[in-house]
């Protein structure tokens, strides 16, 4: 192990890490966006977005990366249509087609992680605000989502470290992530160790940041879940069924 | 079937033929009675008998098959939906409704994202659209009503049960309704925490508030109550003044009840 | 539309055939390297569960690893790194150029190096809700150590794994896409010479996804036929 060519090789790799950062958070960002419109639509079951959402999740998930990735990429090229449209600034571009394939597979996988959040907001404070007069968005932006985004948090931190992984596929459509930089190390010096670990460690460190802010959120937001009092909470013992 | 004086304005609950069903099983057979303004109505009965269903149709958390509900003057009209069942004709009015009716859960159900003031002001200040500092102020007020003034800025999970009811009694008073629900207020509660609960209820009936409790209380009910109600399997059995209702030998099966 | 179709038939022209190698092709290293990952899981799970100090600690440090880096990357350090070693050796035996290890075997490789992180959580918490007297009846009777593993914890474990099993399966066989890179004609690189030569990207990666798909569906019957009958007797 060449530990001076470890450096100088870590040192060109920090280039990398801005593409796949921005790469990695506007995707999941956008992604978000489009995971909450698709959970709502399902939890609400508004036919017939319903089928469609299911079909659209079904088919994100259960294709690879890969194969989204160069549809968009080189797929699209394939159509007239689109190489005369004004969208075809964008789609020629490797960094719009990269950020468009992550976006809609975060997506997917996002909208699943939010169906399950929103799902699993106690039923009891749903219907508190309810009797209070609440309905609709109100009750929606008030008490169903922000419950619901507490829950996500865990489940949507471990889909952020899965992003910066994912975006190491932008290397395989020209782009200069830190995976695209250290191919092309290797391709040059055949040296895969020095440079497999040199980039795993920009990888690891990114993920384990990303861990601790995330951790962090999840802390703020819960100022509640620090030690609870003792003699807290509902009595098992004299819960009733009502009819 | 009530024995105070008829009164002069219109009963601040009433309800005619209410029928509610779960599939197959019929739970509400048939519900008329009526609530005075003031009136404190104990309605007691074994599980399954219907009451905490009633309770639900009164502010619309379950819809009826069958029958009307008028709270203060107004009627939810309901009209039939595909796929069977009815829906409120204008979700609007039933909000507006809700918000006049405060109801206090057997689970407390207190926002847990939320302070203990933050869930007393929550339906004022977004709902009703009052004044956020009236509503914090009306807020602490009544937190000192029911006791639990220092727990103001604490969260839900670090109260105890019965600070927990208090708190919810406490986010219902503060929209200001014209009746007050409670369902089964101290049925999920440790022996020791139901007495604090108990006392702010009290509390309330001696205020002259209209309240409907369903209750498992008996000595309670017979003690603040105007009207008891004793519902079996989905009717009203039995309805009046707590000396006639619990007088000796008037009905077996409530009898029976209250000594079981 | 129809000549599309047709483009993918069983003629002397036709890339079905093709598609279909390819497909087989996208299977065999998944399972290779399922199968890879799988015997690893095993042995990092029991490192993590009934290992020492240093065991446990070393485990932890392959899953925390294997679990935060690209897959990408590990396939780039099988392929290349392979041919490291390969390549002095096949130059004594009068080779020329660059020696590595076929992309299969390179992809078999990393993909089992990484899925047995994966794996070795599973088997970790699938053995966690084993309930504990279940194993302790068959110590009780006396039953060998081997003879215990084989016949009663095994079983057990791998009924509670089998959902687990399934997910990283799926995993591994989207990861599979990823060997192209290696050159082995799995589908993903049998549809990109299908679409440089036709000049029909779209088409041939359409079919690409196509094929996954259909792959995935036949996966999930499967798994869902096999946790059937592994649940047999279960409350």
């Amino acid at each position: 192990m060449d530990f001076e060519f470890l450096s100088q090789t870590f040192l060109k790799l920090l280039h990398g890490i801005p593409v796949t950062l921005e790469l990695a958070t506007l995707s999941l960002m956008l992604g978000a966006c489009l995971a909450l419109a698709f959970a709502v639509i399902r939890v609400r079951r508004i036919r017939p977005l319903n089928w469609l959402v299911i079909g659209y999740v079904y088919v994100f998930r259960g294709t690879p990366l890969l194969v989204q990735l160069f549809i968009i990429y080189y797929g699209l090229a394939q159509f007239p249509e689109i190489r005369s449209s004004f969208a075809w600034t964008y789609l020629r571009e490797p960094y719009w087609c990269a950020l468009l394939a992550l976006t809609l597979n975060t997506a997917a996988y996002g909208s699943e992680i939010l169906r399950g959040a929103l799902l699993s907001v106690p039923r009891g404070q749903i219907m508190a605000a309810r009797a209070c007069g609440m309905s609709g968005l109100l009750l929606f932006r008030r008490i169903s989502f922000p419950i619901a985004l507490r829950q996500a948090l865990p489940a949507y931190g471990n889909e952020f470290i899965l992003m910066i992984k994912a975006t190491s596929l932008a290397s395989l459509v020209t782009l200069a992530d830190v995976t695209g930089i250290a191919a092309r190390i290797i391709a040059e010096t055949y040296r895969p160790v020095e440079v497999f670990v040199a980039a795993g460690t920009i990888y690891l460190a990114l993920s384990y940041g990303l861990i601790l802010l995330v951790r962090l959120a999840e802390i703020r937001l819960n100022p509640d879940q620090r030690e609870p009092a003792p003699g807290a909470g509902v009595s098992a013992a004299r819960k009733e069924v009502n009819p | 079937m009530n024995q105070m004086t008829p009164p002069a304005q219109p009963p601040a609950v009433s309800v005619r033929g209410l029928r509610k069903r779960y599939g197959a099983l019929e739970v509400l057979k048939g519900i008329d009675f009526d609530a005075h303004r003031g009136e404190v109505v104990s309605i007691l009965g074994s599980s399954g008998s219907g009451k905490s269903t009633l309770l639900r149709c009164i502010n619309m958390l379950e819809i009826p098959e069958d029958g009307t509900v008028t709270v203060d003057g107004t009627e939810i009209e309901l009209v039939a939906q595909r796929g069977g069942g009815r829906r409120p004709a204008d979700t609007r009015a039933m909000d507006r409704m809700r918000a006049r009716i405060g109801m206090v859960f057997q689970d407390f159900n207190l926002w847990s994202h939320k302070t203990v003031l933050g869930n007393v002001i929550e339906a004022p200040t977004h709902v009703q659209k009052r004044p956020r500092a009236e509503c914090i102020a009306e807020a602490r007020t009544l937190l000192d009503k029911v006791g639990i003034a220092d727990k103001a800025d604490q969260y839900p999970s670090r109260l105890s049960g019965g600070q927990q009811q208090r708190a919810a009694i406490a986010r219902a008073l503060a929209m200001k309704p014209a009746v007050m629900l409670f369902d089964e207020p101290t049925s999920a509660l440790d022996p020791e925490l139901v007495g604090e609960v108990l006392r702010v209820i009290r509390a309330l009936a001696e205020e002259g508030r209209t309240m409907l409790i369903v209750t498992h209380e008996v000595g309670f009910a017979r003690d603040i109550s105007d009207t008891v109600i004793f519902m079996n399997e989905g009717v009203i059995e039995e309805s009046g003044p707590p000396e006639e209702v619990f007088a000796a030998g008037n009905n077996t099966r409530l009898a029976r009840f209250i000594e079981g | 539309m129809l000549e599309t179709l047709a483009m993918f038939g069983f003629g002397p022209d036709g890339w079905g055939p093709a598609m279909l190698r390819a497909a087989a092709n996208t299977v065999a290293v998944a399972a290779a390297g399922f199968a890879l990952g799988g015997g690893l899981g095993i042995l990092v799970a029991w490192a993590k569960i009934a290992g020492n100090a240093p065991l446990r600690w070393l485990a932890a440090g392959y899953t925390t690893v294997l679990r935060g880096i690209p897959d990408l990357l590990v396939i780039y350090l099988f392929y290349f790194g392979s041919g490291l070693l390969l390549t002095p050796i096949a130059h004594m035996f009068g080779a020329e150029g660059f020696v590595s290890l076929p992309g299969f075997l390179a992809g078999m490789g990393a993909i089992g190096v990484v899925s047995g992180a994966y794996h070795a959580e599973v088997i970790r918490g699938a053995f966690y809700s084993v309930s504990t007297g279940e194993l302790e009846a068959a110590t009780a009777i006396g039953m060998p150590r081997l003879l215990k593993f084989r016949r009663i914890t095994l079983p057990l474990v791998a009924r509670h794994a089998l959902p687990g099993l399934g997910n990283v399966w799926q995993m591994v066989l989207k990861e599979s896409a990823l060997i192209s890179v290696t050159g082995l004609v799995e589908i993903m690189r049998q549809a990109q010479i299908g679409s440089s030569f036709t000049r029909q990207p779209f088409t041939f990666y359409f079919a690409a996804g196509v094929l996954f798909l259909t792959i995935t569906i036949l996966s999930g019957l499967i798994f869902n036929r096999l946790e059937h009958r592994y649940s047999r007797g279960r409350a």
